[in-house]
């Protein structure tokens, strides 16, 4: 399989759109700060990596996260050269939380919200047209998700072209049940670090164009082919990852691909920064990568971007296409002392490396144990 | 490649199989999960995912993957997908309220997998032993049937041999204030599986997935499905402004109107109605129809009594 992906869009705390943030990321620019919309006297921790969208400090809206939607599927449409009518255009959306920020407000504070705003195919409808759209709740690994499920689309038929998105804004239950645990919050989120101290949450949104391979060359850019992404479940504990079903969606991502682990250039980790997650995903590549795990370069842009749950394996897609693009590879920020487990890989630290890249690996992992990986080729 | 449903599964107020959903005129009592599964492990599941759990349980018991507490297909090769949007609206709201009331130091560490909307599909994982692809739907009215199309995709893509999906919505104070009224608490389930696959293992067939759209409308998605269907549709399932607009000569049933609102699960439900009805003697295929005009889109899925059994050569 080798999907076209003709356009790309972003927003996240360190950018307006796919352009910025890769520059921020280039140049070790984290998004972290004060959190702007939750009381600070009611939590432990204070910083988060925030899109700086509200009124005034301190004063939150509902409708964020539909805002940070459709700001990435409008440039990823765009850069497609598809327009704003996308009434023929499924569009899938992974996301962690939907608008249950906006049903917090509502409950708590009494703003006016309705359950047709809990998903995003009413906004979608309102802006692009499009009556075919779904948004799937799959935690952390949920963007990549729907890259599978819209890529099964386009090989079934179903489509000619699909947008394939991600979103996520910060729930206060989700934020707050978090800090109930976390006696010390972390300073700084520390992918693979000895001294990670855990997870800090993001805003984010992420939006692939997809195409079916049988076509001619559509108007818009040609970013890379999407070879192939595999899902699996632990089915094994609500909270913590399992290893072993881990290696098993690297696996059949590269099955799916028809590529081996020798092939790849760049792996772009889903890395948390929690003690566990980065653990077990440096661990379940060493197991799948054996003597290959130091040919592909390794970074990841949660130390800068933050946690931004659902919409992270998209945004994670996006940065490889445009590595792919540049020959620019961003920094795992904060990364003073690695882990055991990945000592012999080529980490990018410090600064920004130059590396030609040709196949990317993408992780992306969530709550309840289900991972995807994501395969992708330079044009 | 014909996709069937070889299991079916019913978690509602007074009816829990197919025959009785499709008899039922008003819910009567309450699904209770303890007594279904027992009460270990139950304590701080929140609602939906009890009603999952049930509704997980049924449907793979009706469909003979599990027997005796023993999942006997490879579980690395069944996919989960359940849909609901209402499911964990409750702790999301109810933690935020406790934030502002106490600070994070009133919040139970207990709730933490409940914020996730996902949790329903990763217990029915976890209880079953289900490792294929696990999908949480949560699209607005439709969201069951999207359900539906997006399991038989995971068959036809080859990434599962069976799909468990399941529909359920859970009532409670929060939930009933945010639709305006009371809500279905419970929900259905259905197994579907590639029609080699069924064969293979000497699967019982309840029902034929048929075509399905998701459009702006249901008029035009139910005139697309009729137009394509090879035999005449002979009756719908719709609910509120989407059973307005539907072909008023053949019989339609608005399930929400015996269940109160059903929202994410309400495909399932109707699945499982129409089966209930095939059982009983209803010939020729039925279209299943959610979300209005008035909805950002409106999906529509066929579904087709099972074929009669192969006439034996007559005697010569």
């Amino acid at each position: 399989m080798r999907l076209p992906i003709t356009g790309i869009g972003a927003v996240a705390s360190i950018g307006r759109d796919a352009d910025e943030i890769f520059r921020n990321l280039c140049a070790g620019q984290g998004g972290l700060g004060p959190m702007r919309g939750f009381d600070h006297d009611l939590y432990t921790g204070t910083q988060l990596f925030e899109i700086d969208d509200r009124p005034e400090p301190g004063v939150d809206r509902t409708l964020r996260a539909t805002g940070f939607l459709l700001d990435a599927v409008g440039q990823a449409a765009r850069d497609a050269g598809l327009g704003d009518d996308l009434s023929d255009c499924p569009v899938l959306v992974g996301t962690g939380l939907r608008e249950l920020r906006s049903a917090e407000l509502w409950w708590r504070d009494g703003v006016s919200f309705g359950p047709e705003r809990l998903h995003f195919g009413t906004a979608l409808r309102e802006r692009f047209g499009t009556p075919d759209t779904h948004t799937f709740s799959n935690a952390c690994s949920a963007s990549l998700y729907a890259l599978a499920l819209g890529a099964d689309m386009l090989a079934l038929g179903e489509a000619d072209t699909v947008i394939v998105a991600g979103v996520d804004s910060i729930t206060e239950s989700m934020f707050g049940l978090a800090d109930r645990v976390q006696p010390e919050p972390p300073g700084a989120l520390r992918t693979l670090d000895v001294n990670r101290k855990g997870t800090i949450l993001g805003d984010g949104a992420a939006a692939v164009v997809l195409r079916r391979e049988d076509l001619p060359p559509s108007d818009g850019a040609l970013w890379g082919m999407l070879r192939g992404v595999g899902m699996t479940c632990d089915a094994k504990h609500p909270t913590a990852p399992d290893q072993k079903y881990v290696a098993e969606a690297i696996r059949q991502a590269h099955a799916h691909a028809g590529t081996k682990p020798a092939d790849v250039d760049l792996l772009m980790l889903h890395g948390t920064g929690t003690p566990l997650n980065d653990l077990v995903e440096a661990s379940a590549y060493a197991e799948v990568f054996g003597p290959d795990a130091g040919v592909p370069v390794v970074t990841g842009i949660k130390p800068m971007t933050g946690h931004t749950s659902g919409s992270a394996g998209v945004l994670s897609l996006v940065t490889a296409l445009q590595v792919m693009a540049t020959g620019k590879v961003p920094p795992l920020i904060g990364l003073e002392q690695p882990i055991e487990e990945a000592a012999g890989l080529r980490l990018v630290r410090g600064q920004e490396a130059e590396h030609q890249v040709s196949l990317a690996q993408v992780h992306g992992f969530g709550f309840g144990g289900i991972n995807a990986v994501a395969i992708v080729e330079a044009p | 490649m014909s996709i069937f449903v070889t299991g079916v599964g019913v978690a509602l107020p007074g009816a829990d199989t197919a025959a009785a959903l499709a008899a039922a005129v008003s819910p009567v009592g309450s699904v209770d999960p303890a007594a279904v599964l027992g009460k270990k492990g139950l304590r701080y599941k929140d609602r939906a995912t009890q009603l999952g759990l049930v509704a997980g349980l049924r449907v793979l018991t009706d469909a003979g993957l599990w027997r005796d507490g023993v999942l006997n297909v490879d579980g690395n090769r069944v996919a989960v997908l359940v849909s609901s949007n209402l499911g964990n609206v409750d702790t999301a709201c109810r933690v935020a309220r406790t934030i502002a009331d106490e600070g994070t130091r009133g919040l139970s560490p207990m709730d933490t997998p409940n914020a996730s909307s996902n949790i329903i599909a990763s217990e029915v994982a976890i209880r079953f032993g289900l490792h294929g692809p696990n999908l949480m739907v949560c699209n607005g009215p439709g969201s069951g049937l999207d359900a539906l199309r997006w399991g038989a995709a995971l068959l036809r893509s080859g990434r599962a041999d069976q799909a468990v999906v399941i529909g359920v919505e859970p009532d409670n104070e929060i939930v009933r204030e945010l639709v305006g009224g009371p809500v279905a608490d419970g929900g259905a389930a259905l197994v579907l599986e590639r029609s080699e696959a069924a064969e293979a293992r000497g699967a019982t067939v309840h029902a034929e997935i048929g075509g399905h759209v998701r459009v702006a409308g249901p008029a035009a998605g139910y005139e697309r499905l009729a137009a394509g269907e090879p035999a005449p549709l002979t009756g719908w399932f719709a609910s509120g402004a989407a059973a307005e607009v539907l072909p008023a000569e053949l019989p339609g049933h608005d399930l929400s109107a015996i269940w109160g609102e059903l929202s994410g699960a309400l495909g399932l439900v109707q699945a499982a109605a129409a089966i209930g009805g095939f059982a009983a003697g209803a010939r020729g295929p039925v279209c299943l129809v959610a979300g209005s005009d008035d909805d950002d889109g409106s999906a529509a899925l066929v579904l087709r009594p099972p074929a009669p059994a192969a006439p034996r050569p007559a005697a010569v």
